[in-house]
């Protein structure tokens, strides 16, 4: 904090002697432009706040306006999401949303940790610089893309595999988010493991251990809060995804029992149903309620990175 | 681009707006038709509803379209709220429809005739279908081809989303307001037309309806009651799956979309544009 004082100190005393000689005064215009801009960034943000505060007030009081009609326990906790009859239980999408992230980051984690590892660790350099575009090019493929794929070739070839006769369901979904939240999760690995310090390194392998040893005992534990928040980086973009999971889950409402029960979750429920839904109705507040959990949700996930950054800075 | 060079453009194109504004309303001189439409709803009506649109602009320059497309429940709320002058609807929304209430104080106007189609997976051997058997296969009661003439293999039942306009249409006109399976092992749901032919033409055993505009390629048309899904059919009645697609309005309509509406129900329109692009011409269902 010493520093921006004293540079300040000798700016002021080099627009000083400017203004002598200048017919404006300088060191005012500057300090009313800095002024300027300095409420133009706090007024850009305060906009930003101000958005983001209205998108959660409406949702939220429209998704409560539910439970003028529906108890809190039916919402929760009933498997039965029959709107058209007048049941509104949301309890099976929250079960499949929680399933299906939890089977997506079961089968994505290892693969994209393994990416990110051998990334940081033991890839040559050239191969490095030639798979970090391509990751950084699989996050830019729009995620109805990703769908189309897993309709068009990974659905028939389950089916062709398992001898199911449909063969969309919770698996086909993960398969697909997996791949999606991949480049994430081991892009950002990559990075909290690079930046491991080189004397962890040094020191470990001068007490004589392998690279093996090295990378699992040392590096990953040092990188593992950094390798956390890109987990939940990933989870995140895991339980919000929407289109492509729509297009190869099987939108049924009803609890994913095995791997290739044709299921729905929160967000595919939501996009399905929302347009053909009537604006004032109970079914259209429950909807709004059930995005308002998965704001909810992302919220959770946020804080929690945030407690982790916070925990992990107080540390190094 | 420094602040002049960006002056410069500016006020080229403003000029430019300006003038062709000028231009415009000279030529539509003695026109007395303007003012803004706004049309919402179905997403089956909004192609035609573009091409009638870019061709009505055509007579009067003075009036503009803002269209779009969402869902056919959304065409009667949209004008109830007073967001859209037309509300697209592929059923009659100022009545009682399964699963929606009438709209109160709206007038269903005819615009087009969209019949609709039982289609299936082309491995399934099965090219006739009764009335009887799409209710139980639709509801769930037979689940395996064998039980209507086909191989031994399960049925795949896939339907559009609760509230669609195909759906509603279809589940009254073919299933004579039959149930549609909820719960099953063997049943999906897709959010669109162009899903429903993706999804039929990509599982083997399945049975799906779309409109008979969509049926091409990898999906194929079952017979009804022994009648086959062509235009041909509805026009001489022999082919009972179709409905008219609506527009509706608050109360009739009046000025300008009185005239667009008129213009639509036209039989030049009809027979024309309406016809290439495979909607079947009102004219021909009376």
């Amino acid at each position: 904090m010493q520093t921006p004082i004293s540079e300040q100190a000798s700016q002021t005393s080099i627009l000083g002697s400017v203004t002598t000689k200048s017919k404006f005064n300088r060191a005012a215009r500057v300090r009313f432009t800095n002024k300027l801009f300095q409420s133009y960034f706090l007024f850009s943000i305060l906009a930003l706040c101000l958005v983001l505060a209205l998108v959660i007030v409406f949702i939220a009081k429209t998704g409560f306006l539910t439970f003028e009609t529906v108890s809190f326990k039916e919402f929760f906790l009933s498997f039965d999401w029959t709107p058209e009859e007048e049941h509104y239980g949301a309890a099976a999408f929250i079960v499949n949303t929680i399933t299906l992230t939890g089977l997506t980051l079961i089968i994505s984690v290892p693969i994209s940790i393994a990416i990110a590892i051998f990334n940081a660790e033991i890839a040559p350099a050239w191969f490095r610089s030639f798979i970090r575009p391509v990751l950084d090019l699989l996050v830019g493929i729009p995620s109805i893309v990703y769908g189309y794929l897993g309709l068009t070739v990974l659905i028939p070839l389950l089916r062709e595999w398992t001898g199911e006769d449909l063969a969309d369901g919770m698996l086909a979904a993960a398969l697909v988010l997996s791949l999606m939240i991949l480049p994430t999760i081991s892009r950002i690995s990559d990075d909290a493991i690079t930046a491991v310090p080189k004397k962890y390194r040094e020191a470990a392998y001068a007490l004589g251990s392998t690279r093996l040893q090295v990378i699992l005992k040392v590096v990953v534990p040092a990188a593992s809060r950094g390798i956390m928040t890109a987990v939940i980086l990933g989870m995140t973009r895991a339980i919000g995804e929407t289109m492509a999971v729509v297009m190869v889950i099987g939108n049924t409402a009803q609890i994913a029992k095995t791997l290739f029960t044709p299921a729905s979750v929160l967000t595919s429920n939501i996009v399905m149903q929302i347009s053909n839904v009537e604006f004032e109705s109970t079914w259209n507040y429950a909807l709004h309620m059930m995005a308002f959990l998965l704001l909810a949700i992302s919220m959770i996930l946020i804080l929690v990175i945030r407690f982790l950054r916070a925990k992990g800075g107080a540390q190094a | 681009m420094n602040v002049f060079k960006k002056f410069t453009v500016l006020t080229l194109a403003t000029m430019f707006v300006i003038t062709s504004a000028f231009a415009g309303s000279a030529a539509a001189a003695g026109d007395t038709l303007k003012g803004k439409i706004t049309i919402n709803g179905s997403t089956a009506l909004l192609p035609l509803t573009l091409q009638a649109a870019k061709e009505f602009q055509k007579l009067h320059p003075k009036v503009s379209f803002a269209a779009s497309g969402k869902g056919s429940v959304t065409g009667p709320q949209a004008v109830k709220k007073g967001i859209a002058d037309i509300g697209a609807c592929d059923w009659d929304a100022s009545t009682d429809v399964p699963g929606f209430k009438a709209f109160e104080g709206q007038v269903a106007n005819k615009v087009a005739v969209i019949p609709f189609a039982t289609v299936v997976n082309k491995n399934v051997g099965v090219d006739n279908l009764t009335t009887d058997q799409l209710k139980g296969i639709f509801s769930g009661k037979i689940t395996n081809w064998k039980d209507v003439g086909g191989a031994d293999e399960d049925i795949v039942v896939i339907t559009r989303a609760f509230g669609s306009g195909t759906r509603v249409n279809y589940q009254a006109k073919a299933l004579g307001g039959g149930d549609i399976v909820k719960k099953s092992k063997n049943y999906k749901e897709v959010g669109s037309s162009g899903d429903m032919k993706t999804a039929v033409a990509t599982t083997p055993n399945s049975i799906g309806y779309i409109d008979l505009v969509y049926v091409s390629g990898d999906i194929k048309a079952v017979k009804y009651n022994g009648v086959e899904a062509t235009a041909d059919n509805v026009i001489n009645g022999k082919y009972k799956i179709w409905s008219y697609g609506y527009y509706m309005t608050k109360g009739q309509p009046t000025g300008e979309v009185k005239a667009f509406i008129e213009y639509i129900q036209n039989k030049k329109f009809q027979t024309t544009t309406a016809k290439k692009m495979k909607f079947i011409p009102l004219s021909a269902m009376k």
